[in-house]
């Protein structure tokens, strides 16, 4: 524990000097606003809209369709990888696994989350 | 480390029966939008789930998947209780599935894939196995609480429930890995075998991982001060589903609890005992005198949850496997005197959610009037019932354990909530109807009710019945 006494003290210090000039800056400085000195200081150009605008509902039902797809990949990636050692048993248990997933994505095409309307 | 082979699959049988049921209903949702298939596809794979989880499991425990999961005494008699909370709730919704908009098998399959996860729960004897069970809960949980999309309240109550269930989860995560840190290991056997040879003495660590892990199972059983959720979450969601969480989720996390303080955390038993008296205390004082002034059906059966979650915690303070088989009686008793009192409150429609709907129920059916007085006088614990013999147990295991304190404070609590429940018998009994007589109920409600009624009556009468099955792990 002895060894980061020293980390701490610098936590300790960097804090109380940080804080001790922005109350200090704050209490003892003089105050005179004025709308030039309250504007934003070097932040660029003021927004005109939403950084993201208006998105449509249905890219969200995209996203849902990819990580179906995504975690497949995550698993058969080193289901790969290790594919000899596991034999019979391992085809098989890939194989539910993906009818499982895939009965969620039978779901959604049967639902009509595929057609863009 | 082998593949799975047939003996481990057989000891998740029931499991797997709820989850098959539930693939083949998501891939016919489309084609049974409008017919009880769904209904009874759910009671069917739920009866079919507790006989195989009564019949199949051996006498003698045995271990399955390396370790994660075990079939013993202790996780059968969970999973027929949950079984038949499931096909409860199944029968329950049949009402409200036809006044609100709510697709009925993806419903259906939401709530055999929480049943599932709580029976996951139930058997699980690895830290993990048991999280991934719980998640399942909560994530189909959440789920079924804002399944009512047309509804502002519902939203609000799933992302209340949402954000407070990935803190509790991230909680009981923390612990589990501050306990792995500590043992080296995730396995309950594991875990007692390494805290056993610990020298004595306190550990920061070792309180912090504890505490993390009490706190995150006591958010799955809504115990004080981890409750927040609970009445809101309750009264957002449909009164089947508020009903299902405050049974099955409950239910479920008493199993997943029991087993950590009994087998996991057994040699700190000490420690773990003192956050117990903690929780339990807490819950019964809150639960009972927050009930007081509800005017919201719902809200109130949901601080009463929260006060039997104390109860229920009272049996575990021991520490001791008689008392965790008393907790296991009080669950068992708690499940269906709760569901039976959802089910009068789902019956009856809208005019059950509000405290004012009872006025003069008695005069324009004295039958539901009379179901109703039975699962009160059940949940405030008086004699004849089953809910006297649940509270008997678990104080007598809280007097016998030296925690006399707890127990004159529960026996203190259960006077006032009588109040709270005789309330509404007044309001049946002794008032004039203000509302029409609600219309007849549904067959499929009507013969739940029946058997929740029959069970709080029979476990009052004869409370030794279920006692036998209560064998703590």
């Amino acid at each position: 524990m002895s060894e980061y006494i020293g980390i701490f003290v610098m936590f300790v210090l960097a804090g109380g000097i940080a804080g001790a000039m922005v109350v200090l800056g704050s209490t003892l400085g003089k105050k005179n606003p004025t709308p030039e000195k309250l504007a934003p200081f070097e932040c660029g150009m003021e927004p005109f809209a939403l950084p993201m605008g208006k998105l449509t509902v249905k890219f969200y039902l995209t996203a849902i369709l990819f990580i179906l797809f995504d975690v497949e990949l995550v698993f058969l990636y080193p289901w790969a990888v290790v594919y000899r050692d596991l034999g019979f048993v391992g085809l098989a248990e890939m194989g539910v696994f993906l009818g499982v997933l895939m009965v969620g994505f039978v779901y959604a095409w049967d639902n009509g989350a595929l057609d863009w309307r | 480390m082998n593949g799975v082979t047939i003996a481990d699959l057989l000891l998740l049988i029931p499991e797997l029966v709820l989850v098959g049921t539930a693939l083949v209903l998501i891939l016919l949702a489309r084609r049974i939008r409008n017919a009880p298939v769904a209904a009874t596809a759910t009671v069917v794979a739920a009866v079919a789930a507790a006989a195989l989880a009564a019949w199949a499991a051996p006498g003698a425990a045995e271990t399955g998947f390396g370790g994660l999961i075990v079939a013993d005494g202790y996780a059968r008699f969970f999973k027929v209780l949950i079984a038949a909370t499931l096909a409860l709730t199944a029968l329950f919704s049949a009402k409200s599935l036809e006044d609100a908009r709510i697709p009925r098998a993806e419903y259906h399959v939401l709530l055999l894939l929480a049943a599932t996860g709580m029976m996951l729960a139930a058997s699980a004897v690895d830290l993990l196995t048991l999280y991934l069970g719980l998640e399942l809960v909560t994530l189909c949980g959440y789920t079924l609480v804002g399944i009512r999309v047309d509804r502002p309240a519902s939203n609000e109550a799933a992302i209340k429930y949402f954000l407070l269930g990935s803190f509790a989860s991230g909680l009981l995560l923390y612990g589990i890995s501050l306990t792995y840190g500590i043992t080296g290991a995730t396995d309950f056997a594991g875990i007692a075998a390494a805290l056993a040879q610990r020298d004595a003495g306190s550990d920061p660590l070792l309180l912090a991982a504890i505490g993390l892990v009490a706190g995150g199972l006591a958010f799955k059983i809504a115990a004080v001060p981890f409750h927040a959720w609970a009445p809101d979450a309750y009264q957002g969601a449909s009164a089947p589903v508020a009903g299902f969480l405050a049974t099955g989720s409950k239910a479920a996390g008493l199993a997943a609890l029991g087993r950590v303080v009994l087998v996991a955390f057994g040699p700190e038993a000490h420690t773990f005992s003192v956050i117990l008296v903690v929780l339990a205390g807490l819950s019964i004082v809150v639960g009972s005198l927050v009930a007081l002034p509800q005017t919201d059906m719902t809200r109130l059966l949901a601080y009463s949850s929260i006060a039997h979650a104390g109860f229920a915690l009272l049996g575990f303070v021991a520490g001791t496997p008689e008392g965790v088989s008393a907790t296991m009686t009080y669950a068992c008793f708690y499940v269906f005197m709760t569901l039976g009192a959802f089910g009068v409150v789902i019956a009856l429609g809208e005019r059950g959610e509000s405290l004012d709907g009872y006025r003069g129920l008695a005069a324009q059916r004295p039958m539901a009037a009379a179901l109703m007085l039975l699962f009160l006088l059940s949940l405030a614990g008086i004699p004849p019932t089953a809910g006297f013999a649940a509270k008997f147990v678990v104080i007598l295991s809280a007097v016998r354990s030296g925690h006399v304190v707890l127990a004159v404070l529960a026996v203190a609590c259960s006077v006032v909530s009588a109040f709270v429940y005789m309330r509404i018998a007044v309001l049946m009994y002794m008032r004039e109807p203000q509302a029409a007589a609600p219309e007849r109920f549904p067959f499929a409600v009507s013969a739940a009710l029946a058997v929740a009624a029959l069970v709080t009556l029979i476990g009052g009468l004869i409370p030794g019945t279920f006692a036998a099955w209560a064998v703590a792990p």
